[in-house]
């Protein structure tokens, strides 16, 4: 008679049920056995015990604190079986002994001194026992003490740890946030820059906002979009605020009035030829912030070359972020509060400046930089334009005359930024060589 | 053919384990043979108070016939000679003390089936335990039949039932697990045995909907059904499932049924309704997805069975080699050892439907082959031609004389029971899984996590 008829289908529980330890085993990581658990606990043990590991000499002044062990003299006394009979004098100690029998007949004094040796005994053994119990605790509060001791330096020295790791952990994060607005601000001008490789027209002195906002909704009336550096973006942003009376009409005896479209546009390409880097240096060092020539170039290789960057403690690069913030600084502290070549700088300045704040170390400086620029840009905002172009070796950069249906209708508002809205919102004129090519 | 059966308590009320398994096989054996119940008048398993009338009356078909508790149980005295045979080295008179304590002690029982065991061909005698099998066994010599319904607890560390595992004239066991610790402790491998356990009226056709509509439950629930007690491992399944519960994606439920004698933790996943009748709780069963049972100690576990004939899974506490090895031989249920691995497994028949279904099949499978009543009165039925057919009955071991019962020289039961192997019997069960279903639910399960 079978017992029982095993049937198992489609499912195994066993292998389910080692599947499932398996998965616990894989969340929770090494899974010890009790004796690698015992092993492992014995090794930490000796590891603290070892003489070597004790780092310090406080051990040796414990030591010193506790005298060594010397066990106290407990009275006791010695009770033999003629100790009752005993005395100094002989003729009473003979006459103990032979009366002895006597007295054991009126009593049986052998409990007694059975009892009172046992006594006796028991107070030496109990003297000893002490004795080794206390050296023994000794032996072991030294021990306890290096446990206790190694266990305070491991604990000290992970603190330690703990905190570096922290401090490691915001300086690779805010490095990372910094890169990442670096690129993200990089990507935007390498986009805009591959736009007039692809036009065959020249480059068109713009309103730098104007472009920026092309990448968004297009302007009424632009045909094609200029794209200049980064660092021309400042430079003309810098040049617009500087003079924006003349932004709107074409002024008089200035480079373009009353030329040919052919000396035009080689004077554009001559100057877009120069247009390395050395206009929009001279363009800031006519502003006030006097670099060398060759600054804004610099800055605009940090750019390209993020990996350059080696994060907030790095001197150098905090010293680059301080001269971008103080230049976004500059770009927007040149400008009137609602003037739209400001807000270009702003841009560009969030894009920056934000990634060196979370370290305290770099973003305290450079607020204090791009205050001090702010205000010295403050004081330079109204440098003529001509100086700047002077400075910079090359005709100032005039803003062309709107572009529109009724230009006319619009160039005196457009003439004045403060009040008017920008070319770059939509509604203001454009370039009309620009929209002539 | 005329059957004796000999239990403790007895009637249509009474629910315990051992007595409703005592009168689920009665009520069968009644179809095929002259059934007696021998009984006592007690009514509870803590007091034994004779609550019942002494006499005879039918019950369900079939004669009862019950008999007068000498005493009730002393909680105090059970208490101070239960600390003393399992925890202490103790004497032969001590377990007997231990024994009387313990109760029915039912002398005019004892004495009935003394002088009318000649009138049955076998009295089948229920729960190894109690003071009525060890001294009624005795008084029916070579007709005795012991259903023992042991678990592995410390009374089967005492030395008194050993002999009377060895002397009567056959064994019908719930387990192979119960079968392999009783011939582990008591050698009587030579006594005739098989593993049996017992059916359960499941009814056909349980009416999950209506359960739901009745006790407003929705969504999926896992279900426990039995006495919530601590000694059921019900405090542990409270913590796991809380513990469970911490995870957002789980939707699972815990329903509790029966009488509670534990605070049932504020929980919005854990619902308690009470005692329910069996159609309510076989509507209950029908409408879980999964029953759980946390129990330590279990010969048997008749919910785990019934949940398993309703073609439902079944997730045990695997530190019960009962549930444990039933789970394994039938395929039909996961077991856990650990807060760790009942998550993991309760996940796991959450999140794939599959698995319980097909663990579901293979409990009603399991159910049909091995605990239908048509295998269980067959088995029954088998043995008693077996022994018919077989030797007369053996002389059981004398009673320890005076000096033998006062002789502290046996151990501590619990220490006898630490010694006894522990793990399910599967020498036998040859269960051999399929690798698709393995893989699909590493795969499945894997997928779901990380995701």
């Amino acid at each position: 008679m079978a017992d029982f008829n095993l049937r198992s289908d489609s499912v195994n529980v066993e292998q389910i049920m080692e599947q499932i330890r398996t998965r616990i085993r894989e969340k929770r990581g090494v899974d010890y056995t009790e004796q690698q658990i015992h092993e492992l606990a014995a090794v930490k043990l000796e590891k603290f015990l070892d003489p070597k590991g004790v780092r310090s000499d406080l051990l040796d002044q414990f030591r010193k604190a506790q005298p060594a062990y010397e066990p106290p003299e407990l009275p006791n006394f010695a009770f033999e079986e003629s100790t009752l009979f005993e005395s100094h004098r002989a003729p009473i100690r003979w006459m103990r002994k032979l009366l002895a029998p006597l007295l054991k007949l009126l009593f049986n004094p052998n409990p007694l001194i059975q009892a009172l040796n046992i006594q006796s005994r028991l107070n030496a053994m109990n003297a000893e026992r002490e004795a080794r119990r206390e050296a023994a605790r000794r032996g072991l509060d030294q021990l306890y003490y290096e446990l206790i001791h190694n266990l305070v330096l491991e604990a000290t020295r992970t603190g330690i740890e703990v905190k570096n790791l922290k401090m490691r952990l915001e300086s690779v994060s805010s490095r990372l946030e910094f890169n990442e607005r670096r690129s993200r601000a990089l990507e935007g001008a390498v986009v805009y820059k591959s736009a007039p490789e692809e036009s065959p027209a020249p480059p068109q002195p713009q309103p730098p906002v104007q472009q920026y906002q092309q990448r968004t909704p297009p302007p009424p009336r632009q045909s094609q979009p200029s794209a200049p550096a980064p660092s021309a973006l400042l430079v003309s942003a810098a040049v617009q605020t500087a003079a924006p009376a003349d932004a709107t009409t074409p002024v008089a005896g200035a480079p373009g009035a009353g030329e040919g479209p052919g000396q035009r546009s080689r004077r554009r390409r001559r100057r877009r030829g120069r247009r390395g880097g050395g206009a929009a240096a001279a363009v800031i060092g006519a502003a006030g912030a006097a670099p060398p020539a060759g600054q804004e170039n610099t800055a605009s290789a940090d750019l390209a070359q993020p990996d350059d960057f080696d994060g907030p403690e790095d001197g150098d690069d905090s010293a680059e972020a301080q001269d971008i913030a103080a230049q976004g600084t500059k770009s927007a502290a040149s400008s009137p509060a609602e003037d739209t070549p400001a807000h270009v700088s702003h841009d560009l300045m969030e894009s920056y400046a934000p990634a060196v704040d979370p370290v305290e170390t770099i973003a305290a400086p450079v607020a204090e930089q791009a205050e001090q620029a702010r205000e010295v840009d403050h004081q330079h905002a109204a440098v003529p334009i001509a100086e700047a172009a002077e400075a910079a070796n090359q005709p100032a950069v005039v803003q062309p005359p709107p572009i529109s249906a009724a230009p006319s209708d619009h160039a005196a508002t457009d003439a004045t930024p403060a009040t008017g809205e920008h070319p770059a919102t939509g509604s203001g004129p454009a370039d009309p060589d620009t929209n002539r090519q | 053919m005329k059957i004796a059966v000999v239990v403790q308590r007895y009637g249509p009320s009474i629910n315990g384990g051992a007595e409703l398994h005592a009168r689920y096989i009665a009520e069968r054996l009644a179809r095929h043979c002259q059934v007696e119940v021998l009984t006592t008048c007690a009514n509870d398993y803590v007091t034994w108070r004779n609550e019942l009338s002494p006499g005879v009356e039918p019950v369900n078909g079939v004669q009862v016939r019950r008999f007068k508790v000498n005493h009730e149980r002393d909680p105090l005295l059970f208490g101070k000679r239960s600390e003393r045979v399992f925890a202490q080295r103790h004497s032969i008179g001590d377990e007997l003390d231990w024994l009387d304590a313990e109760g029915p002690t039912s002398r005019a029982l004892v004495d009935y089936i003394a002088k009318h065991a000649a009138e049955f061909d076998y009295c089948l005698f229920f729960s190894y335990r109690y003071y009525h099998a060890y001294y009624g066994a005795r008084a029916a010599g070579g007709r005795a039949i012991l259903v023992p319904t042991a678990e592995r607890d410390a009374t089967i560390g005492l030395s008194i039932f050993q002999p009377l595992f060895r002397s009567v004239r056959a064994l019908m066991y719930n387990s192979p697990e119960e079968r392999a610790m009783i011939q582990t402790i008591s050698g009587n491998q030579d006594v005739p045995g098989i593993v049996v356990g017992v059916g359960s009226d499941v009814p056909n056709n349980p009416q999950a909907f209506r359960f739901r509509q009745k006790y407003n439950i929705r969504g999926p629930f896992a279900i426990y059904v039995g006495r919530i007690d601590q000694n059921k491992g019900c405090t542990e399944l409270f913590e796991f499932f809380q513990g469970y519960q911490k995870d957002p994606t789980t939707r699972l439920s815990l329903v509790l049924i029966g009488n509670s004698l534990l605070p049932i933790p504020h929980h919005p996943r854990i619902r308690h309704l009470g005692f329910l009748n069996d159609t309510d709780k076989f509507d209950a069963m029908a409408a879980a997805e999964l029953l759980v049972m946390p129990s330590y100690y279990e010969s048997l576990s008749m919910v785990a069975l019934e949940a398993w004939a309703l073609g439902k899974a079944v997730l045990a506490n695997g530190k019960c080699d009962v549930l444990k090895g039933q789970c394994v031989r039938s395929n039909a249920g996961l077991y856990y050892d650990g807060y760790e691995e009942f998550v993991g497994a309760l996940e796991a028949m959450e999140h794939n439907r599959w698995l319980t279904g097909s663990l579901g099949r293979n409990g009603r499978q399991f159910f049909r082959d091995n605990y239908d009543w048509p295998v269980i009165e067959r088995k029954y039925l088998e043995m008693f031609e077996r022994l018919k057919a077989g030797s007369p009955a053996r002389t059981g071991d004398p009673l320890p004389g005076w000096f033998d019962r006062r002789r502290q020289d046996l151990p501590a039961a619990e220490d006898v029971l630490a010694r006894l192997p522990a793990g399910p019997a599967l020498g036998q069960a040859g269960s051999a899984g399929s690798t698709a279903a393995k893989s699909a639910l590493l795969t499945e399960s894997g997928g779901r996590r990380r995701a």
